[in-house]
C-alpha cells in the first residue's frame, strides 16, 4: 500500500503542464443578457465563448460548479466585443474571465434526436436523459447554392383537403402560414406532422417542430398529442419557450434548420415547422437593441429581412449529385388585426414560395381551416402536386373564388336565377367538403376520392347542412368497400381509367344507399 | 466631445512627459472655462478614471502557487510576450502558475488541470 502511495506521490511532484497560450477576454459588463467583453480581438462573428466561472476560485469551490456558461459573439468593436450570454446571465459578472472557443456556435445533431425535445442547444429537455450519439454541426451555414439544388417536384401531403387540393405544397419549399392570433395556424402545422404517419417509412419525412416563445403548457400539449398519435416516432421538438433568454429565442429556428439539414445531407427528407417568426423577429430585436444597433421600422434593426431569408433559404431540394434530400419549411407568421402588409409578414411573405393566409372572420363562420383561398398560394407547389389531384382540384380555387363573390352579392339580392343559384350552393357544397376538424388528417388517397365525388356531382343530392355527415358515411364506405381502389391510388398516384370506372361504380352506389336510407 | 477631450488626455498620458501633461491640462482647461463647458470636466475625469481602472485589470499579471515558482513563472511568461514585473502568490492554484496580458491567458496551474479532468470526468 504504502509503495502505492509513494509512487502517486512521485507522480504528482513530477507532474509537468503542458497548456499553451490562448486568447482570453473580461467581462467589462453584464446586463439583460447580454455581456460587453475588453479582449477576445480574434473572435469571429458568432462564435461560440466561454464564460469560465472557475478562474477565481478557489479549487474547492470551482469544482461544486464548474459548468461554464456560453456566450455567442454577435458585436465586433475595436477594443473587444458584445456577447449574447446563452444561459444563466446572473452567473455572468463584471472582471468575469471569458475564453474562445475556437469554433462557430455548433449544436450536437443525429438520428438519436428523434422523438426528443431539446433546447437550441441540443440539450434535452424532456427528462429523458442525454441524446446518444450525435455530431456536431454549426447552426449558421451558408444556403446551398443553384447548381446543387433540384426543382421541387416530390408532394409533401399536409392531409388537409383545401390545402392539398388548392395550395399544394412540395418537398423542399417554402410556405408560410399566416393569420391572426387562435386562427389556427399550429394546427395546420401539427396536422402536417401528424399526416406524415401515412407516408410509407421510407419516403417519411423527419419533422422538427420548432417551437419559439410559447406557452410551456402549449408546448408540452403539442407534444402530448404527436406522442399520443405516434408522431413523435419521426417528429423532433425544438423548444425556446417565452420563459427563456432572448438568445435562445433567436438561436431556436436556426438549430431546427441544423437539424433538419443533417437529415437533409444524408439524402433523407425533413419538414420544419417554425412556430413562430414573428416572435423570433421581436426576441431579435429585443437583442439588437441591447447590442445598440441602430433601430429602423418598427424598432426592428436593419438585418431583419436578412435574419429571416438567410434561415428560410436554408430549405431545398438537393440534386441527386447531392443525395437528394429535402428540407421544407413551414414558418408561422402571426398577424395583427389580419394586417398582412405589416412589416414582418410582407417580409416573409416575399420569402417564402407562397402562403396559406387564415383568417379569423372565417374561423367566426366556423370554416375549418379557415383559409382565405383568394391571399392564399403556392408559388412551386404545383408542379409537386401528384396527377391525380391535379385532375380533380383544378377548378376548385376559381369556383370557390367566384361563389365568394356571389355569396357577397346575394346580401343585396334574394332574387337569384336558377344558374346562379345552383353555383352558390355548389360553392356551399364544396365548403363544407373541403371543412376538416383538428388533428384529423387524411390519407392522399382518401382525400383524392371525396374531392373526386364532389367535383363530379356526386354529392349534388345533398343539402350543404348533410355533407359534413355524408363526408363521414362516404369515408367509412370507402375503407369498407374500396379499398382496392384507394390502393390503386395510392400506388399509381393517378385515376386511372379503370380505377375511374370502379371509382364512379361505387359513388353511385354509395349515393344510392345513402338517398335511400 | 466628451470622447474627443478624454482621447486627447489619454495619448498626453501615454507620452509619460508630466510637464507636458501639466501644460495640455491648463489649457484643456482653460479653453472649457472660455467657450463655457467648464461642466464637462467631472466628466472628463470619470472616464478618465475607468480608463485606468480598465488598464489596471488588463495589464499583464503572473500569479505563481508558491513563491519559490515565481522566477520560472516570470521568465517563461515573458517568453511568451507576456511581461509583467512581479507575480503575486495565489495558493488557490495548487501547483504551477498563470499569466495574463495582452489579450492571452497561460494557465500552467494544476488547479485548471484539475478542473478539466472533474470536467471531463462529470459530463
Amino acid at each position: 500500500m504504502q509503495s502505492i502511495i509513494e509512487r502517486i506521490e512521485k507522480e504528482i511532484a513530477s507532474w509537468k503542464p503542458d497548456a499553451g497560450s490562448e486568447e482570453a477576454g473580461t467581462v467589462r459588463a453584464a446586463g439583460d443578457g447580454i455581456a460587453e467583453i475588453d479582449g477576445l480581438t480574434g473572435a469571429v462573428m458568432s462564435e461560440m465563448i466561454i464564460f469560465d466561472p472557475t478562474f477565481d476560485r478557489t479549487l474547492e469551490a470551482a469544482l461544486k460548479d464548474p459548468n461554464p456558461v456560453f456566450g455567442l459573439v454577435l458585436n465586433l468593436e475595436e477594443d473587444g466585443v458584445r456577447a449574447v450570454i446563452l444561459g444563466d446571465s446572473a452567473k455572468v459578472y463584471e472582471g468575469m474571465l471569458v475564453r474562445r472557443v475556437g469554433r462557430l456556435l455548433s449544436i450536437p445533431v443525429g438520428e438519436s434526436l428523434v422523438g426528443r425535445v431539446v433546447n437550441p442547444l441540443g440539450e434535452s429537455v424532456d427528462g429523458k436523459g442525454p441524446t446518444g450519439e450525435t455530431v456536431l454541426r454549426p447552426i449558421e451555414r451558408e444556403a446551398y447554392g443553384v447548381i446543387d439544388r433540384a426543382p421541387v417536384n416530390v408532394p409533401l401531403h399536409t392531409g388537409i383537403k383545401a390545402v392539398d387540393s388548392m395550395i399544394p405544397i412540395g418537398r423542399g419549399q417554402r410556405e408560410l402560414i399566416i393569420g391572426d392570433r387562435g386562427t389556427g395556424k399550429t394546427s395546420i402545422a401539427v396536422d402536417t406532422i401528424l399526416a406524415q404517419k401515412y407516408e410509407p417509412k421510407e419516403r417519411r419525412p423527419i419533422c422538427i417542430y420548432v417551437a419559439i416563445g410559447q406557452k410551456e403548457s402549449k408546448t408540452a400539449k403539442i407534444v402530448a398529442e404527436l406522442a399520443e398519435r405516434g408522431a413523435m416516432d419521426y417528429t423532433i421538438v425544438v423548444t425556446a419557450p417565452a420563459s427563456s433568454p432572448a438568445a435562445l429565442q433567436f438561436l431556436a429556428p436556426f438549430a431546427g434548420a441544423a437539424i433538419g439539414e443533417f437529415f437533409m445531407d444524408r439524402g433523407d427528407d425533413a419538414l420544419v415547422v417554425y412556430d413562430d417568426l414573428s416572435k423570433q423577429a421581436v426576441a431579435y430585436r429585443q437583442m439588437s437593441l441591447l447590442l445598440r444597433r441602430p433601430p429602423g421600422r418598427e424598432a426592428y434593426p436593419g438585418d431583419i429581412f436578412y435574419l429571416h431569408s438567410r434561415l428560410l433559404e436554408r430549405a431545398a431540394k438537393l440534386s441527386e449529385a447531392k443525395g437528394g434530400g429535402s428540407l421544407t419549411a413551414l414558418p408561422i407568421i402571426e398577424t395583427q388585426e389580419n394586417d398582412v402588409s405589416a412589416y414582418i409578414p410582407t417580409n416573409v411573405i416575399s420569402i417564402t414560395d407562397g402562403q396559406i393566409f387564415l383568417e379569423s372572420d372565417l374561423f367566426n363562420k366556423g370554416q375549418r381551416p379557415a383559409i382565405n383561398v383568394g391571399l392564399s398560394v403556392s408559388r412551386v407547389g404545383s408542379s409537386a402536386q401528384t396527377k391525380a389531384m391535379k385532375r380533380i382540384s383544378g377548378k376548385i380555387k376559381l369556383s370557390l373564388a367566384q361563389f365568394r363573390e356571389l355569396e357577397a352579392f346575394m346580401q343585396f339580392s334574394s332574387d337569384l336565377d336558377a344558374d346562379t343559384k345552383k353555383q352558390i350552393d355548389d360553392g356551399r357544397r364544396m365548403t363544407q367538403v373541403l371543412t376538416q376538424g383538428k388533428g384529423a388528417p387524411l390519407p392522399f388517397q382518401m382525400e383524392a376520392a371525396i374531392i373526386f365525388a364532389a367535383t363530379n356531382g356526386y354529392l349534388d343530392a345533398f343539402s350543404p347542412h348533410e355533407i359534413p355527415a355524408i363526408e363521414k358515411k362516404l369515408r367509412d364506405y370507402l375503407d369498407r368497400e374500396a379499398g382496392g381502389i384507394l390502393e390503386a391510388i395510392k400506388e399509381s398516384k393517378e385515376i386511372r381509367e379503370e380505377t375511374e370506372a370502379s371509382l364512379r361504380e361505387k359513388l353511385t352506389q354509395f349515393v344510392q344507399r345513402a338517398t335511400n336510407a | 466631445m466628451l470622447d474627443s477631450y478624454t482621447h486627447i488626455l489619454e495619448s498626453v498620458a501615454a507620452l509619460d512627459d508630466e510637464p507636458q501633461a501639466e501644460a495640455v491640462i491648463e489649457r484643456l482647461i482653460e479653453h472649457l472655462a472660455s467657450s463655457g463647458r467648464v461642466k464637462l470636466l467631472p466628466q472628463i475625469h470619470a472616464e478618465l478614471r475607468k480608463i485606468a481602472a480598465r488598464r489596471k485589470a488588463l495589464a499583464p499579471m503572473v500569479e505563481v502557487a508558491s513563491a519559490e515558482e515565481r522566477p520560472t513563472a516570470l521568465a517563461e511568461a515573458r517568453a511568451a510576450g507576456i511581461d509583467a514585473t512581479e507575480a503575486s502568490v495565489n495558493h488557490s492554484l495548487v501547483k504551477g502558475w498563470r499569466a495574463r496580458g495582452r489579450g492571452r491567458l497561460i494557465d500552467k496551474s494544476a488547479k485548471a488541470a484539475l478542473i478539466g479532468i472533474y470536467q471531463k470526468v462529470t459530463n
